[in-house]
Order: C-alpha cells, then structure tokens, then sequence
C-alpha cells in the first residue's frame, strides 16, 4: 500500500498520521487488506450483494411534524457554542 | 443472605418472599461493585437513581417481571441523563437526551439499571483491551480477558454482582466474553431488538442481547427485550412468543448440525474433549448429529472485516467535536478541528477499522472488496438456509478456546480477529446464536455454541436449557475454582 | 472553429412536506436556529432514519408530470463527507436506484420549443446551514434545515446555453410550483442549482472537462455565471492549458466564478447502501392514486381558461403560466362571475407593476384574498374602475387590506342617485356658458360635465351614475 493511498484514506477518515504511527498503520492495514484479499477465492457470478439480512421493505411514516424544539438540549452537550449556534472556527469557502 | 451468584428467578423469588427489600438488594449490589472495582467491569454507576426506584418500589411494589431486579447496562446503550461513553474517550463526558428502546423496555419491566458496564471502544474488540476506562478483567483470572466487546458486562454477571446484563453482539460480543467468562448470553435474531439507542458500530450486523447465568434467566430478559419499534426499520414486526415457555420441553429427535468445514483439528485437545463431552451428553438427552457442510464459512472472517468496517467507518463519521462529545483544545480551523479530534479521540483499532472501512469503500475498490464481501455474504447466509433444511440447530464451540492472558495477542490485530472464527457467521447472516457454558480448559471456563434458523430463539434456549438441567457447568463460579 | 457549450443542471427542490425525510422535525421557514431539530436530524449517537412516505408521494408526482419511469422499490445510499452543517458526517440520498429514472421536459427559449431530458430525479436530505459573517473568526451551524427532503433534479448535458439554462430552470419551477410539491419561493432558498460547464469544439466528438458551479439560486445568476464561464474556460483552452475539474461559486458582486478551496482528494464520497434503511416499495394503488389525482398544470389550466372562462389564448397563456396568479385567478373568480374582468387586472395592470418592479407575481405584497376583495368591491360598485387603481397602487406598496384602504381614505363610491342628480344639477346651474354650448353641438363638452362632478366629488361618484343623469339632465 503505497504511502500516497494511506494518505489520502487517511485524509478522507480525518485522522491523522505523523511519523510516530505512520509506518505501524500501513502495515496494519496492509496486512488486514492481505487478509481480506482471501475473498477473491469465491465465484460471486450473479450474486446479488446483500446489504440486510432482513428480506424485507421498510415501514414509512405519515407526514407528521411531531419534534419538539430542544434547542437548549442540543446546544448545552455541544463543545462549542452560544445561546443559538453550535460554533466552529470560521470556515472559509 | 447472600445475594452473589444468584440468578434473576432466585432474586425475584426472594423479593417476593420478603427475605430483602428492594433497597437492601440494590445496596448489597453497589457493595459487591465496590468490593470487585478490581474488575473495572464498570465505568458510570446510577447509585442515586438506583436507590430512589427501590425505595419506591418497597413503598408500591409490583410485580412486573423484573420489578427490583439489579441488571447492568453496557456502555453502548443511551441512558437519559446517565453518561454513555462507548468506552471511548471521544464520548467520556457524553449525556444522551433519551433512552434507547431497550433500556426502557427493561426499565418499565421493572428492573432497576445499576451502572453502565465497561466494554471495548465502539464495540470493536474481543478481550475488552481497547477501551479508553482501563481494561476489564475476568473473575477467572487477574492476568485473564473477559473476552470482548462486551467485557464489562460478562465480568458484572460472571463475579455474580449482578445476575444479569445487556450486552450487543455484532461479530460475537455477546457470545465469545459469556463464553470466557463462563456465563450464559444469547444474540437473537437480527431485528428482533430495536437499535434505536444502541450506538451504531455496524448497522446490518449489531444486536442487542442478554448476559446472565442461565438459559432461563436469559429467556425471561428476552421476553423483555424484544419489541417492534416503528423508530427502527430493521425492527422487525413477528409475534414475539414467551421465550420461557417451552424450555423444559425435551429435545429427544432434535438434529443437530456439526459443520464439516469447522477444522476442530486445528484446536487444542483440551478444547476438543470438552466439544465431543458435549455431543456425547447431547445425544444422552435424545438429539441426534448430522453432518452439515457450510462451503463458504471460511470466508466469514474476511468478509466481516470488510463489512463492518466500511459500516463503521461512516456510522463513526458523526463523532466530528461539532455538536457532541470531545473536541480538541483550540482548533486553528476546520480541517484541525476534525482531525484532532478524532485522532485524540478515537483509540487504535478503532482508527484502524475507519481506516479499512474507507479503503473498501474508496473509489476503485469498493467492487473488489465492498461489492465482493456484500456477495459473499449472500453466499453464507445462503448455505445456512440449506443447511437448516436439515438440521434444527447448529453447534459448534463459542471460541478457540478459554480465556487468556492480557497483551498475548501481541501487536497483529489479525490474531484478535480469528478469535471470533465461530462466532462471526451468525451475524452475517442474521441468525440468532448462543454460548453456555460447557467445561472447563485449565481451570477456566469454555463455552458451547448454538445457532439457531431464523426466529428460533425459543427453540435455541430450549436446548441450552435441556443442558443445563441436566449438567452443572454453568453453576461453577470463580471463587470456588480458583486457587 | 466554433465553440460548443454544454451545459448540465441539478436543480435541488425542497420538497414541500410538514416533516423532514427522516425525522418528524418541523420544515417551516424562518424558525429561530436550531429549533426545528429533531433528535435523529441531530445524528445523536444511536438515532435511526424513518422515510417519509409524502415526500416520496411528491417525487412520483415529478415523475409522472415528466413521462419518466417510476421506480416503486428504491433505496438509499450513503454519501460521505466532512462539513460543520452535515451532522452525520454523510448524506442519505439515493444513489443506485433513484424513486425518479429518465423523463423529460419542455422548454420555451425565445419562442421556441426545445425537450430537455431528465437523466433522473431522487430523494435525498438536505444540510443545514453554515453561517460565516456573523461571529467573530468564527461559524455558526443552524441544523433546522438539516433533514429537509429535496428533489433533486438531473438534467442530460443538453443545454446549450444560459437562455436555455434560464428557460429550463424557470420551466422547472413552474412544474414543482403547479404539483405543489414546492413553493417555488428562491429567495427562500426552495430551489436552488448546481450548473456543470464544458466547452467543445463542434467537431469534437468528446465532451470537454466540466467545471461545477454550486448553489445558484436566481436566474439573474445563473445566466450570468454560465456566461462568465464559458469565457474562462474558452480563454483556458485557447491558451493551451486545461479546464481543471473542480468545483466553483460565482462571486455575484465581482460577477466571477471561483474554486472552491476544498481539496480534490475530498471528493471521494464512497457511497455505499444505507444499512439502516431498507428499500420502500411504493405499491400500484398508490401509483394509481397520485397519477389520479395529479393537480392541475399549466397548459390544462390554458386550455380550461380558454373554453370555460372565455379568456383570449393571449390572457389565459399569462395567468397559467404562475401557480400563483392562476390561483389569483381561480380565487378571484369566486367572487364575481364577470372572469373577464378578472383577467384584465391580472393580465392589465397587474402584469404592468410586476414588470415595473422586475418581480415575480410571488414576490409582491398582493395577497389572493386582497386582490379577491378589490374584485368584489369593483363587482358590487363599492368602488369604480378608477378607483381601484389607485387602491391597487396603495396594495402593491403597503400590503394593507384593500377594505381598510377604502376606509382609510373614504373611497367608497357615491351611488347616490338623488345626491349626484342634486350635485349635477348645480353644476348645471353654475355652467350656463358650457350648457348652452353643448346644447349647441359641442358634444365633447359632455366630458367637462363629467369632469365637473367627479371633480366635485374627489372622484368618487359612480361614472356610469353620472353619465345617465347628466344625459337625463341635459339632453
């Protein structure tokens, strides 16, 4: 796996790689994809991928506004904010 | 009289008879926690709440099915207004608004939540070394793992502090640590417990499930547990039986499926006189083994560890120091924000699985590994349809073997992966599955597991409980085996 | 060597349901931040997605207005990325089996017809909101919107230029406006449009590299930033080098587009089937039921105007055309069965202060039950023709009550009979000169009469009143 790949998956999840812990995750992961690669061993031709063990379709719901305004909830267990906004530092586009 | 060891019938049997009152019997609990914080099998306790709901209760008793009885809760399940950690730091000072549906469900059957247990970080472990609160130990041994994810609660229910406790199986989490720690847990069928609450690891795969010292005590959980929630579309909406019903039912023409592709070879002698001790007993009782073959099943490993990290990767998304949870010191803009939060935040094996997760996903690859394990999947779930056209129940053992030591699995997390072998099919294809306790491997306890069709849990209890009648392993407690 | 552009548009449609897709929290405008938040909007730990089943109601709707293929079992997929306003850390959307597959629709640029296909249209939840001016080197995140059912709208790179992106993007509007599956209100953000931008040479049979222009939400704009971008990918060809593909927002001020800073490697969105929902079938009676009850569009409207209210091709096509002024219309007509004059006002001097203004007929202060009563009170002579124009002017700028208005300035119409005869009878008097005159043939004095007694009573006497007791009077 090349340092680029890791990188960049990396970059993607926002966790971070500094040289202290680079070298042991691309082994890790690395030798997980090693692992997993046995799965080229199956003959998958026309099988469908399944996503749920449920073989079934879900249930909707009726068009209802039923939430409450929990504002304060909300804003009181976030690590940053003021009486209205959950705050972050200012992102420029 | 004491109250450690005792099973949920015992508990109620004695609250009703007024040999203790609901307030004795939850301060006795909070002492048994004191005195084992050796364990570390805890991370938030609800002494204050616990203590106010059994005085009421001694004022109004009633006699719902789990009125006043003890029950620890995994730290994977939102409490209202109690912390909810998921054995990460990320979470360490996180108070849920709400309650998941199934602490409610056990709640308003009357139970009496006394703390949250500790267990692997996001439910991504199997010896509970991964949690962010210190590692748990098992009551068999101070240098031994209870097994993971959920560590915290086998060891609550195995050192007899509480006679029962949830926990959640998503590859074996339930299963593998009752099974090390030689207790009884049952993972139902997928759906059967409502996720709503239960913090996501890997949607298509987690569940929720009992942990106690029988099969029994198991089923009258269950009853409590199960619910249709129209808050979670994978719940499912069958008839729920009384899990209690039939248990004692005998088992005489019971066919039971051993898998060809299970190499027990592979095992330590040990491990496989206490597996073919089992059979021998099975067959006393009047089952009868057939062979199976599950072609597929050694790709279950593999598969799992494509599927439930992918899973992971985006359920963990969330978890950005935006609106909950940890959030690093002064973040000098967006991109620090989330990085250093979550690199803070999350341990190892949980940074490594997003890592995986997002790999199999990522352009380019998501056919060859997402698209593939997806199928694969499919294949397994397919050969246990064939195979319970022949056979009521599948058995196998729960793990490779008993309990070991702290640190031995050393530095591959691949090891730690192959312990969950046997476990793992279940989930991927959704059945229902359990251990008991079934022997002993150098004087720890090893577990028997039993996987059952789809919606056979009454069937699976009642075979486990047939062997429980009928033998004493899940009798044996640690402070009589050990030395 | 002539340029080619190619233009492709995914409009976002908020879907004009009282609950969000996946949670029961409130989807009014306006709200207070934060207070339109649902535990699951949120993405708490543990929370679990619902479907709304009207949201999908309203996207067949879409569907079957565009001749598309309804998919009745689709599912949703999970698009994953990094944004303070995305509480999940992805967006449920639907990628691999859309509710909507391949329609199309009708355009009209410049007097031309042109059918634009559809590629698809699917559900998905919108985000919240980034607020960047407001805090100090901080933003703030406003989750009310998160959660919001969208449209979203895909068209074929068959555009061909920003006329016909304006023309496609209005046409757009009015469908979603006449199903009632949105309000169409942009300043609200409703609607709003990404635009993808390539550049070929006519001869080439590749398309170029395509640029993406995000959050449009005005016509002005988006003609303007396709116009502007077509240049600058022009200028970048011809000069050698390449279009990058990126994404870019148009600055309207500087009337420029510019990249976003977002690293390209970001964009890998590893979409992936959501494992917490499973696919929603939309059953045939269902189907059957929204296609029977489909509302009425525009040029069913057209056609119904011309032969039921007896409009003229010309007016009905002007009425029809807005949700809006059609329900005016409709509404207006249950007050009076003189339709004509109805259309009139609309077609008259409605359409004159909403050309003046430069707005559509859903920007301005004139409510449906405003422009009801100026109808009646016309109808029932409590005001004349005259009069009303001038209560129609003090509407547009005031927004005040049309009743209030007649009050307020004491414009009620003077029917009087016996009061105007005794007004024009001394008018008369006072007038001998002028009488003799008309007596003696000069019948345009006729108007000086008039003029007199309106004059006299500050405009207010019933003109056709006057006419008949001056002609008694004189004649």
């Amino acid at each position: 796996m090349d340092k680029k790949t890791v990188t960049n998956i990396a970059y993607l999840s926002r966790l971070s790689l500094n040289e202290g812990n680079e070298d042991k995750i691309t082994k890790d992961l690395e030798n997980i994809i090693k692992f997993v690669d046995q799965l080229d061993t199956a003959n998958v031709d026309d099988i469908d991928p399944l996503t749920s063990p449920l073989e079934k379709t879900a249930k909707t719901r009726s068009d209802k506004a039923t939430a409450q305004n929990r504002k304060d909830v909300f804003l009181e267990r976030s690590p940053k904010s003021n009486e209205d906004y959950f705050l972050v530092p200012r992102v420029v586009e | 009289m004491s109250i450690q060891y005792k099973t949920i019938k015992e508990l109620a049997s004695m609250l009703k008879g007024n040999d203790i009152s609901n307030k004795e019997l939850v301060e006795e609990t909070y002492s048994l926690v004191k005195s084992n914080t050796h364990l570390n099998a805890f991370i938030t306790l609800n002494e204050d709440a616990a203590i106010k709901k059994a005085e009421d209760l001694d004022k109004n008793p009633s006699y719902l099915s789990l009125s006043g009885i003890p029950i620890a809760q995994k730290d994977l399940f939102c409490t209202k207004d109690l912390r909810t950690t998921c054995g990460s730091n990320m979470l360490s000072n996180f108070i849920p608004p709400y309650s998941a549906t199934v602490i409610e469900n056990l709640e308003n059957a009357g139970c009496i939540s006394i703390g949250k247990t500790n267990m692997d970080e996001f439910a991504m472990g199997s010896s509970n070394e991964t949690s962010f609160f210190g590692n748990v130990l098992n009551p068999w041994g101070d240098d031994l793992v209870p097994g993971g994810s959920s560590g915290g609660s086998a060891a609550a229910v195995a050192a007899g502090i509480v006679p029962a406790a949830t926990g959640t199986d998503t590859g074996g989490s339930i299963r593998q640590p009752a099974s090390l720690c030689g207790i009884t847990g049952l993972k139902p069928t997928y759906g059967r417990i409502s996720r709503w609450g239960m913090i996501a690891f890997a949607s298509s795969l987690d569940q929720a499930g009992p942990m106690a010292r029988t099969a029994e005590d198991c089923a009258i959980m269950l009853n409590e547990m199960c619910s249709h929630d129209l808050k979670d579309t994978t719940s499912l909406d069958e008839e729920i039986p009384d899990f209690t019903s039939d248990l004692s039912t005998s088992i005489k023409g019971l066919k039971i499926g051993i898998v060809k592709e299970f190499d027990l070879s592979q095992l330590d002698n040990d491990v496989v006189k206490v597996f073919e001790e089992s059979k021998k007993h099975y067959e006393s009782l009047g089952a009868e083994f057939v062979e199976i073959s599950l072609p597929n099943i050694s790709l279950s490993v593999p598969t799992y560890y494509v599927v439930a990290p992918a899973e992971c990767s985006s359920n963990l998304s969330r978890f950005d120091g935006v609106k909950f949870g940890k959030r690093c010191d002064d973040p000098k803009n967006l991109e620090d924000l989330y990085i250093r939060t979550r690199s803070e935040g999350f341990g190892d094996e949980v940074k490594r699985r997003i890592l995986i997760g997002s790999y199999v996903l990522s352009a380019g690859f998501y056919d060859a590994y997402y698209k593939k394990a997806q199928q694969v999947r499919r294949l397994i779930k397919n050969d246990f349809d064939n195979a319970f056209e022949k056979v009521d129940v599948i058995m196998s053992p729960t793990t490779r073997g008993a309990a070991f030591s702290a640190g031995s699995k050393g530095d591959d997390p691949i090891q730690m992966y192959l312990e969950d072998l046997f476990t793992i099919p279940a989930n991927l294809a959704g059945l229902p599955a359990l251990s008991i306790p079934n022997g002993m491997v150098d004087n720890k306890p090893i577990g028997l597991q039993l996987i059952g069709n789809f919606l056979q849990e009454s069937k699976l209890l009642q075979v486990a409980h047939n062997f429980q009648i009928s033998t004493d392993w899940h009798l044996k407690k640690p402070t009589e085996e050990i030395n | 060597m002539s340029w080619e552009t190619v233009i492709g548009l995914e409009i976002h449609v908020q879907l004009s349901t009282e609950s969000k897709l996946f949670s029961g929290g409130s989807t009014g405008f306006g709200a207070e931040p934060n207070t339109h938040v649902d535990l699951i909007d949120m993405g708490l730990p543990g929370v679990l997605p619902v479907a709304n089943r009207d949201a999908f109601y309203k996207a067949i709707r879409f569907g079957l207005a565009t001749n598309a293929e309804i998919n009745q079992t689709s599912s949703f997929d999970r698009k994953n990325y990094f944004y303070p306003d995305l509480p999940k850390g992805y967006q449920i959307t639907q990628m691999a089996i859309p509710i909507v597959g391949k329609g199309s629709i009708k355009i009209l640029v410049e007097g031309a017809e042109k059918i634009i296909n559809i590629t698809r249209a699917h559900l998905e939840e919108d985000a919240g909101k980034s607020i960047h001016d407001l805090f100090e080197g901080e933003t703030g995140v406003d989750l009310n919107r998160a959660g919001t059912p969208l449209l979203e709208i895909v068209s074929e790179p068959e555009i061909s230029n920003a006329k016909e992106a304006v023309a496609y993007f209005k046409a757009v509007k009015q469908l979603v406006t006449f199903l009632d599956i949105c309000d169409g209100i942009m300043a609200q953000g409703s609607m709003r449009c990404d635009v993808n931008v390539s550049m070929k040479k006519t001869e080439d049979k590749e398309l170029g590299t395509r640029a993406e222009i995000k959050n449009l939400n005005s016509f002005k704009f988006i003609e303007k930033a396709i116009n502007f971008e077509t240049e600058r990918q022009i200028r970048i060809i011809e000069s050698g080098e390449s279009v990058v593909q990126e994404t870019r927002l148009y600055d309207s001020i500087k009337n420029e587009t510019r990249s976003m800073r977002s690293k390209e490697e970001a964009n890998d969105y590893r979409y992936f089937p959501c494992p917490d929902l499973l696919p929603v079938v939309i059953t045939d009676e269902e189907l059957n039921e929204i296609k029977e009850n489909l509302p009425e569009l525009p040029e069913q409207k057209e056609r119904r105007y011309i032969s039921e209210a007896n409009l003229e091709e010309s007016e009905a096509k002007i009425i029809s055309s807005s949700k809006t002024m059609a329900n005016m219309f409709e509404e207006a007509c249950l007050k009076t069965d003189d339709s004509k004059l109805v259309a009139n006002w609309l077609v008259g001097d409605i359409s004159a202060l909403l050309n003046k203004d430069n707005i559509d007929i859903d920007e301005s202060k004139l409510t449906s039950n405003n422009f009801g009563t100026l109808i009646e009170r016309i109808s029932d002579k409590t005001i004349s023709g005259k009069i009303a124009k001038s209560v129609l002017e003090e509407v547009w700028e005031s927004g005040n009550n049309v009743d209030d208005i007649i009050e307020d300035k004491g414009l009620v119409q003077i029917q009087d009979e016996s009061l105007l005869e005794s007004i024009a009878s001394k008018i008369i008097e006072d007038n001998p000169g002028q009488v003799n005159a008309y007596k003696g043939g000069k019948d345009k004095l006729f108007g000086f009469f008039v003029g007199q007694v309106m004059k006299e009573t500050q405009g207010k006497a019933n003109p056709q009143s006057v006419n008949e007791i001056l002609k008694k009077l004189l004649d």
